[in-house]
C-alpha cells in the first residue's frame, strides 16, 4: 500500500512543477515545436498520452524491471541511477556511520554530565554547527581545507585522470573527505541530541540508582547506561539513512559529487520525468526499509518491547 | 589550556596556510590542460539544443569543423573549404574542399561527406541549434557531388552570405557513421567523430570529458596534447579549483568580485575579451498593455544602464544599445546609443493617458493597472540583480514591477506558445547569445511578426513594415544588406520591442603554467579552437583588466572568518573543560 502511493506521489510530483521535458529539449529561442513533433519527441521517451495512461504504462513497466530513458541523455534510466547510485551510498553511509558514532560520544559524554560545562558546550556547539545550512558549512570546509590549506580536492568523487589501485582508493578518500564531513555535520545533530537526552533520562532510572547504590564503579554504571540509552538512538540513525540522502542534494551540487543527490537536481532542471520517478522511489523505498528495519530491530534491542509484542 | 594551546596552532597553521601559496606540479613533456566546464554539453550531438550555453558552439567545434571559420566575420576564413563561388542568381555555391582531411577514425573525408550533411540537416527538420539554418532560411533544396572535393550546394532563395550561415556554423558530420542513423537525437552519449583538432576518447556522463589531440589534423597538431574536462557546476568550487591547481582553466565568465582575487594569484592570469552575449530585457508585446510602444519605450527611457552595469558587473560590462544587436557584431547599427530620459518618459506615459493612480501606479486608460511580472533565471545572480534594478527604476515611471526567480524549463513554458492564446510571460531577463548576434538573420528570425521565425515564442512583436525590410533584406548581398538591417534597428530602438540592458565583457581566469596559448577569438571568447592551434595562439596573454584595487584578497577573508570561528569557539570553549574538534572545525 505504501509503495503504491509512494508510486503515485513520485509520478505526480515532477509533473506538478511548470515546464515539461519538451521545454527544456527546445527552449523557446532553438526554434518552435509543433503538436506533431512535440508528441513524437515526447513518443520517444514514452512521454506521451494522458497522465493516465503514462502512469498505466510506468506502472507496466516497472513490473519488468524497466524504467523508462533519460531525457536528458536517452540512456536507460536504470544504467543512469546505478552509476550515481555507488557514490551516494558511499558519501551518505560514510556521514551515517560517522555521525552516528561522533553524535552518541558526544551526546553520551554532555549526558553524562548533564548541566557541566562540558555538556553546555557541546549543546551549544553541536546546535550551532547543526543550524548552519549545507551549502554553507560545505563551501566554508572547501575555501579553509581546500583552497588555502591544499589537503582535499574541490570537486568530483574521482580525478579526471584515471588512476588506478592504491592511488585511486586514496583518491577517492580524499575526494570524500569534505562532502562527507559536510554531510557528518549536518546529520550530528539529531543524534546527538537523541543520544544526549537518552543518556539523561536512562541516569534517572532505577537500575542506575541502584547501581550506584551498590557502589559499582562510575565506568561499569556509565556502560550499563550506555547500552540502554542507545536503544533510540538506533532508530534515528537509521531514519537519518533517508534523511541525509535529501541533505546530500544540496552538498554533492557544492562538491559536484556524482551521487543521486547531484543527478535528482539536474533531473529537475530538465523535467526528466523517468529519472525523477526511479530516483524518488529509491529513496522511497530507502526510507520505508528503514522504517521497517528500525521496526524489526528494535524489539530485538528492546526485550521490554518483546515482551509487550507477544503477550 | 588545552583550548588555549589548540586555538593558538590553528591560528598559526592558518596563517601559514594563507602566506602559502598553493604549489603546481607541472609536467614538461605532456600539455595536459584542466578545464573546468560550467555544465555538461551531451557529447556534442549537434542534433541535439544546446545545454552548455554559451560554449556550446565552441566545444562542438573543438572536435568537429565548418567549412569556414568563423560567423563574426564577414570575411570567414576557409576551413574545410578551401574557396566558394556563388552562381549569378546566389542559389548555388560550388565548395572546394581540401584535400589532405580524415575523420578521428581514419576515414578520408570528402565531399561525400559535406552534401551527406547538408541533406541530413535538411531532412531532420526538428527544430535545433543547427537544423533551421538549413531549412529554415536558407532553405536547402540539393546538393551535387561534383568529385571528391567539389560539392555544388543549391538553396531555394539566394543565399548572399553562405560562408557566413551556414558555412562558418553547420558542423560537417561523417556520412559513414550518420547515414545509419534514424533518429540523430536521441544517442546523447556515444563518442562523436569529427575532424576537428580534438578527438573525444572518454565522457562519462553529465561528468567528466576527457580529448585527445588529432595529431593529423589538417592545420598541424594543436598545441595541446589533452584535454581533460570535468564539469564543475557550482561556481564557488570551480574558481576555488582554479586556485587548488586542479583546474588550468574555467569556462564560466570570471564574476566581477572574484576579478581582484584572481589577479592577487601570482599562478592564476586574467584576461577580458568579447563573447558578444548580451542581457536583455523583454516585453510580450502580445499582452494587452504591453503591446503599446509608447509604454515599452517609455520603459525603456527610465532604466539607467549605466548604472546596472556597475552595480550587477562591477563596471565591467558594455551598456546596451537600443538597437539590440551587439556593437562588434558585423550587423550592429553604426550609431548606437541608449536613450535615458525619465523624465521624458513620464510625459510620453501621460500624454498617452496613462494616469498616475493609487500608491503611485498608473492605469492604462481602460483602467488596468501598469503591474507586471518579471521572470528570472534563479540560477542567474546577474539576471536576478539585474531584475530588482529594473523593478526599482521603472517603479518612479508608475510602472509596479515583482520579480520572480525561477528555473529554466519553468520560464520556458511561461515563455511557450499556449494552445488557446498567447505565452503567458509578461516581462522576462535572459541571454542572447553570440551565434545570435552575429547571425546576419537575427533581426528577422527573433522579432518577425509571429508566423515565421521564432518571434511567436520570443517577443511577439508584431509591426508590418519592419518585417518588409527584413524580408527584403533576406535575399540581399552584404553590402545592400546591411543599410536594410539599419533601418529595421532603427525602428526596433522606437519601439523597444526590448531592451538590452547589457553587453557583458568576456572575463576568464587561467593558470598560465598549464597552458599560454589562449586567445580572445571575437565573438567566440577564448575557449574555442583557435586558442590550440598554432597558426593563432599566442605565446603571453593578452590585456589585462581592470587595476587591482587593493581589496581584501580571499586569504585575507579566510583568515578573518576562521579567526571570527575561533574566538567564538574559544569562548565555547571556556565553558567546558576539554575542547572538542567539532567546534574549531567549522
Amino acid at each position: 500500500m505504501v509503495v503504491l502511493a509512494a508510486l503515485m506521489v513520485n509520478f505526480a510530483l515532477p509533473r506538478l512543477a511548470p515546464g515539461d521535458p519538451i521545454d527544456y529539449l527546445v527552449p523557446p529561442d532553438s526554434g518552435i515545436v509543433d503538436a506533431e513533433q512535440r508528441e513524437a519527441m515526447l513518443e520517444d521517451f514514452g512521454l506521451h498520452g494522458s497522465s493516465l495512461d503514462q502512469f498505466g504504462r510506468y506502472l507496466a513497466n516497472l513490473t519488468r524491471g524497466d524504467l523508462g530513458v533519460s531525457v536528458r541523455d536517452g540512456r536507460a534510466v536504470s544504467e543512469v541511477v546505478v552509476d550515481r547510485l555507488w557514490w551516494s551510498l558511499l558519501l551518505v553511509g560514510t556521514a551515517v556511520l560517522v555521525s552516528t558514532v561522533l553524535g552518541v560520544a558526544l551526546g553520551f559524554a554532555a549526558g553524562w554530565r548533564r548541566g557541566s560545562r562540558r555538556d553546555v558546550g557541546l549543546l551549544a556547539g553541536v546546535l550551532a554547527v547543526d543550524a548552519l545550512p549545507a551549502f554553507f558549512v560545505g563551501l566554508m570546509l572547501m575555501l579553509v581545507f581546500s583552497v588555502q590549506l591544499g589537503w582535499f580536492p574541490v570537486y568530483g568523487a574521482t580525478a579526471p585522470e584515471s588512476l588506478t589501485g592504491l592511488a585511486w582508493v586514496v583518491d577517492v578518500i580524499e575526494r570524500l573527505a569534505l562532502p562527507a564531513t559536510t554531510l557528518t555535520l549536518v546529520g550530528l545533530g539529531s543524534v546527538f541530541v537523541v543520544a544526549r537526552s537518552s543518556m539523561v533520562s536512562e541516569l534517572g532510572e532505577d537500575h542506575v540508582f541502584m547501581a550506584r547504590a551498590k557502589g559499582l564503579a562510575e565506568d561499569r554504571v556509565r556502560r550499563q547506561a550506555a547500552r540502554n540509552a542507545l536503544i533510540p538512538v538506533s532508530t534515528v540513525a537509521l531514519l537519518g539513512f533517508s534523511t541525509l540522502v535529501g541533505a546530500a542534494t544540496v552538498v554533492e551540487a557544492v562538491f559536484s559529487y556524482p551521487g543521486l543527490g547531484s543527478l535528482a537536481f539536474e533531473a529537475v532542471r530538465a523535467r526528466d520525468y523517468p529519472v525523477l520517478q526511479a530516483v524518488f522511489l529509491l529513496l522511497s523505498l530507502v526510507a520505508i526499509a528503514a522504517n521497517l528495519v528500525a521496526d524489526v530491530v528494535y524489539p530485538l534491542l528492546d526485550p521490554r518491547v518483546r515482551r509487550v509484542g507477544s503477550r | 589550556m588545552r583550548i588555549r594551546l589548540l586555538c593558538i596552532a590553528l591560528a598559526l597553521s592558518i596563517a601559514a596556510a594563507v602566506s602559502a601559496p598553493a604549489a603546481v606540479a607541472q609536467d614538461d613533456e605532456e600539455v595536459v590542460v584542466r578545464i573546468g566546464l560550467h555544465a555538461a554539453e551531451k557529447n556534442l550531438n549537434p542534433f541535439i539544443p544546446p545545454k552548455a550555453l554559451p560554449i556550446t558552439h565552441d566545444f562542438t567545434m573543438l572536435v568537429y569543423d565548418t567549412l569556414f571559420w568563423s560567423q563574426s566575420r564577414l570575411d570567414p576564413e576557409p576551413w574545410l573549404a578551401e574557396s566558394a563561388e556563388a552562381s549569378a542568381d546566389l542559389r548555388t555555391w560550388t565548395v572546394s574542399l581540401r584535400n589532405d582531411v580524415t575523420w578521428h577514425d581514419g576515414e578520408a573525408f570528402t565531399a561525400h561527406d559535406v552534401a551527406f550533411t547538408f541533406r541530413y540537416f535538411s531532412a531532420d527538420g526538428g527544430p535545433g541549434r543547427y537544423g533551421h539554418h538549413v531549412y529554415d532560411h536558407p532553405v536547402f533544396e540539393s546538393a551535387t557531388v561534383v568529385d571528391d572535393t567539389t560539392v555544388e550546394l543549391t538553396f531555394a532563395d539566394p543565399v548572399a552570405t553562405f560562408e557566413l550561415l551556414p558555412g562558418a556554423d553547420l558542423p560537417i558530420l561523417p556520412q559513414h557513421i550518420w547515414e545509419g542513423i534514424e533518429n540523430p537525437r536521441k544517442d546523447a552519449t556515444s563518442l562523436p567523430v569529427g575532424t576537428g583538432p580534438f578527438e573525444m576518447v572518454e565522457y562519462d556522463p553529465g561528468v567528466s570529458y576527457r580529448l585527445e589531440a588529432n595529431e593529423d589534423y589538417f592545420l598541424g597538431a594543436p598545441l595541446v596534447d589533452t584535454l581533460v574536462m570535468p564539469v564543475v557546476t557550482d561556481a564557488q568550487a570551480a574558481f576555488a579549483g582554479l586556485q587548488t591547481g586542479e583546474l588550468d582553466f574555467v569556462t564560466r565568465n570570471l564574476p566581477a568580485p572574484l576579478v581582484p582575487k584572481m589577479q592577487a594569484n601570482e599562478d592564476l592570469a586574467v584576461f577580458e575579451g568579447s563573447r558578444f552575449q548580451s542581457l536583455y530585457l523583454m516585453f510580450n508585446a502580445r499582452k494587452p498593455i504591453l503591446k503599446d510602444a509608447t509604454v515599452r519605450k517609455a520603459m525603456s527611457m527610465s532604466l539607467d544602464l549605466q548604472s546596472i552595469v556597475d552595480i550587477v558587473e562591477g563596471g565591467l560590462a558594455v551598456p546596451g544599445n537600443d538597437t539590440w544587436t551587439h556593437p562588434q557584431s558585423p550587423w550592429a547599427h553604426p550609431t548606437g546609443g541608449h536613450e535615458y530620459d525619465p523624465a521624458a518618459a513620464g510625459d510620453l506615459l501621460d500624454a498617452a493617458g496613462y494616469v498616475v493612480g493609487d500608491g503611485g501606479v498608473r492605469t492604462s486608460p481602460d483602467g488596468k493597472r501598469l503591474a507586471f511580472t518579471l521572470l528570472v533565471n534563479a540560477a542567474a545572480p546577474p539576471q536576478i540583480r539585474a531584475g530588482e534594478l529594473v523593478a526599482e527604476q521603472l517603479a518612479p515611471l508608475g510602472v509596479d514591477v515583482t520579480v520572480e526567480p525561477l528555473d529554466a524549463p519553468a520560464i520556458f513554458a511561461a515563455r511557450k506558445k499556449s494552445a488557446d492564446g498567447p505565452p503567458t510571460v509578461e516581462m522576462f531577463i535572459a541571454v542572447f547569445e553570440s551565434h545570435a548576434h552575429v547571425d546576419p538573420e537575427h533581426m528577422f528570425f527573433f522579432f518577425h511578426t509571429p508566423g515565421r521565425g521564432v518571434g511567436g515564442v520570443f517577443s511577439g512583436y508584431a509591426n508590418p513594415a519592419f518585417d518588409a525590410i527584413l524580408e527584403d533584406a533576406l535575399d540581399e548581398p552584404v553590402a545592400t544588406k546591411q543599410p536594410l538591417i539599419q533601418q529595421a534597428q532603427e525602428i526596433f530602438a522606437a519601439e523597444a520591442p526590448a531592451v538590452t540592458l547589457y553587453y557583458p565583457n568576456g572575463r576568464w581566469a587561467y593558470r598560465p603554467a598549464a597552458y599560454d596559448g589562449w586567445i580572445d577569438d571575437p565573438g567566440h571568447g577564448a575557449f574555442t579552437k583557435r586558442s590550440f592551434l598554432a597558426p593563432y595562439a599566442k605565446g603571453s596573454s593578452t590585456a589585462a583588466v581592470a587595476d587591482d584595487d587593493g581589496g581584501l584578497g580571499t586569504g585575507a577573508i579566510v583568515a578573518i572568518v576562521v579567526a571570527v570561528l575561533v574566538v567564538l569557539g574559544a569562548g565555547v570553549g571556556l565553558r567546558r573543560r576539554r575542547g572538542d574538534a567539532d567546534t574549531v572545525e567549522d
